[in-house]
């Protein structure tokens, strides 16, 4: 990995956008110690560091790359402010000490961003857990197709099947039960609710 | 199988895999046919959904890697930096147990120190109200305004007293009154008005000074013996008014003569108890108003004879004041007769006053009351 530094926000963000490994790595490294520190100054352990920070981060890089975020502070500022967050949901859960920290650092307003994460991490898990419930072959099926973007071609020579559009069809009945399984989820959810 | 056809459908649309035909086809079965629509928006969904999970896996993973990569290193880092062991300990447990004890640690702090100050100030309140206690009594010398003083002698100065040698009056620093208790040359005062005293000089109406050189002093019982020694002093003659042994009554009413300022000033008023300031058995407590200068005045009953010596008054109490009981001075004149004295002092035993009317009285024992000035440097 080469040694990039990035002077400015903007060329870090760009970085961001243009899915460039380093400057996500950059900016992890960047940002870790502060939350690293908030977290361990208000009775929190380093593991639970890294979970609110990660969670922070793929938010944000996500939010970058969906071009759904305006960002009007400096990129430290959002992150401790997501952090804070979070950390303070944790505390109230724990409810131990009643949600009060010390602050390090100065913060903005994100709620919105937090329902946001909430929702995203919520679809994430259910789509994890339709992708289970579907089974073999399927879930490896739809994996390849979306997640390491094989071709048809390859997919029907990894399974075996006789032509593309027996893959394809394939697919579609595989698509169909997971569609049916994640709304199921999806309905159960909101029931409980 | 319908559901399975319009998924297959969708998706070519959404590759732009459909011939012009179709592609008006179906848009206008996305419009007419509701189920065909809620396919399509179900198709959305979970394609989005499945692309929005792929990517975030991906992210994750990346994520991981980088966060393992990054403890690698500074993992060795805190190894060396765990060992250095400073004098006062490991740090990082310093620095923790700070962490998580400083509040309390602050609040043991500040309630220490507010209890150190507030013990103090509650011990300096507490003396000070001690201290208020015992100025409760206060003894009736008078602090003579120096500045007044001065202003006359300078006064005197301008208005042509030539002879530097005539005798200047130098203002005195304390005064109170006297009293004589025989011919030959014995005065009674309190001993709050003589105390610490350099010189003494007592003075008359008629202006005539006498210096005193000796002073017998009864701290218990707030009284002082003077003796004139002056050259030009022989006798007061016979005293007019005798002393009593006796106590005297409850509303008895009795009177002073006394030089709270530089002249002469009467006050009367009755016996309201035969007990004095906190129960003190040695003096009478009167209902004479009295200012500072009255202490060491004679005091009279109706029949003229001397039934005490004023000596104070209660500050937080209208028009309670205090004077020594005779008894006690006769006392002190007999102890003072055998211990200290040539010759024994001869206290009057003769009333020349009985009878007589108030201001006759007066004017009987003005004579015998004098101002007494003390000079102390």
């Amino acid at each position: 990995m080469p040694n990039v530094v990035y002077f400015s926000e903007e060329a870090l963000l760009a970085g961001i956008r243009r899915d460039d490994g380093t400057a996500v790595a950059y900016l992890y490294k960047q940002h870790y110690p502060m939350v690293l520190h908030f977290v361990l100054s208000n009775n929190g352990t380093e593991d639970e560091a890294k979970d609110i920070y990660q969670e922070a981060i793929i938010l944000f890089i996500e939010k970058i790359r969906d071009e759904s975020l305006e960002l009007n502070c400096l990129i430290k500022t959002y992150l401790y402010s997501v952090c804070r967050r979070l950390w303070l949901k944790r505390l109230a859960l724990k409810s131990r000490f009643g949600g009060a920290v010390s602050e390090s650092d100065s913060f903005v307003d994100v709620a919105d961003d937090i329902d946001d994460l909430v929702e995203r991490e919520a679809t994430f898990t259910k789509m994890a857990e339709a992708l289970t419930l579907v089974g073999e072959p399927c879930k490896t099926l739809l994996e390849d197709f979306y997640i390491q973007d094989l071709s048809m071609q390859a997919i029907t020579e990894k399974f075996g099947y006789t032509n593309a559009d027996n893959t394809k069809n394939q697919k579609y009945k595989c698509l169909l039960r997971l569609k049916k399984l994640f709304f199921n989820l999806y309905k159960t959810e909101v029931e409980r609710e | 199988m319908k559901e399975l056809e319009a998924f297959k459908q969708i998706e070519n649309y959404f590759n732009d895999q459909l011939s012009p035909e179709e592609l008006t086809l179906f848009k206008e079965r996305l419009k007419t046919d509701p189920d065909f629509a809620e396919y399509y928006r179900q198709y959305q969904q979970i394609d989005g959904t499945l692309r929005f999970y792929s990517r975030r896996k991906a992210l994750k993973e990346e994520i991981h890697t980088i966060h393992r990569q990054m403890e690698a290193v500074p993992e060795e880092a805190l190894l060396t930096e765990r060992k250095v062991i400073t004098p006062f300990g490991d740090k990082q447990k310093r620095k923790i147990f700070w962490n998580q004890h400083y509040a309390t640690i602050a609040v043991a702090a500040s309630v220490a120190i507010l209890t150190v100050f507030g013990t103090l100030m509650s011990i300096d309140v507490w003396r000070s109200m001690g201290k208020q206690q015992n100025a409760r009594y206060t003894a009736l010398r008078r602090e003579v305004e120096k500045i007044k003083n001065s202003q006359r002698a300078i006064a005197k100065d301008i208005s042509g007293v030539s002879n530097p040698r005539a005798a200047r009056p130098v203002p005195a620093n304390f005064s109170g009154t006297g009293f004589a208790i025989s011919s030959d040359g014995y005065l009674v005062t309190s001993y709050h008005v003589v105390k610490d005293a350099d010189s003494v000089f007592i003075e008359n109406r008629a202006g005539q000074r006498y210096r005193v050189k000796n002073i017998y002093r009864d701290q218990a019982h707030d009284l002082a013996i003077l003796k004139i020694d002056d050259a030009g002093f022989s006798s007061f003659g016979s005293l007019p008014y005798a002393f009593k042994s006796e106590l005297s009554d409850l509303g008895e009413r009795v009177y002073t003569l006394g030089f709270p300022r530089e002249d002469m000033v009467f006050g009367e008023g009755s016996v309201s108890s035969r007990t004095g300031f906190e129960g003190d058995t040695t003096s009478y407590q009167i209902s004479i108003p009295l200012n500072p200068g009255n202490s060491g005045g004679p005091l009279l009953d109706s029949q003229g004879n001397l039934i005490g010596v004023i000596s104070g008054q209660q500050l937080d109490q209208q028009g309670a004041s205090f004077a020594v009981k005779s008894d006690y001075l006769k006392q002190l004149v007999e102890q003072l007769s055998q211990d200290s004295l040539e010759a024994p002092i001869k206290l009057s035993r003769r009333n020349y006053l009985a009878g007589a009317s108030r201001p006759e009285q007066l004017k009987k024992i003005k004579d015998y009351v004098f101002i007494v000035k003390v000079y102390n440097n």
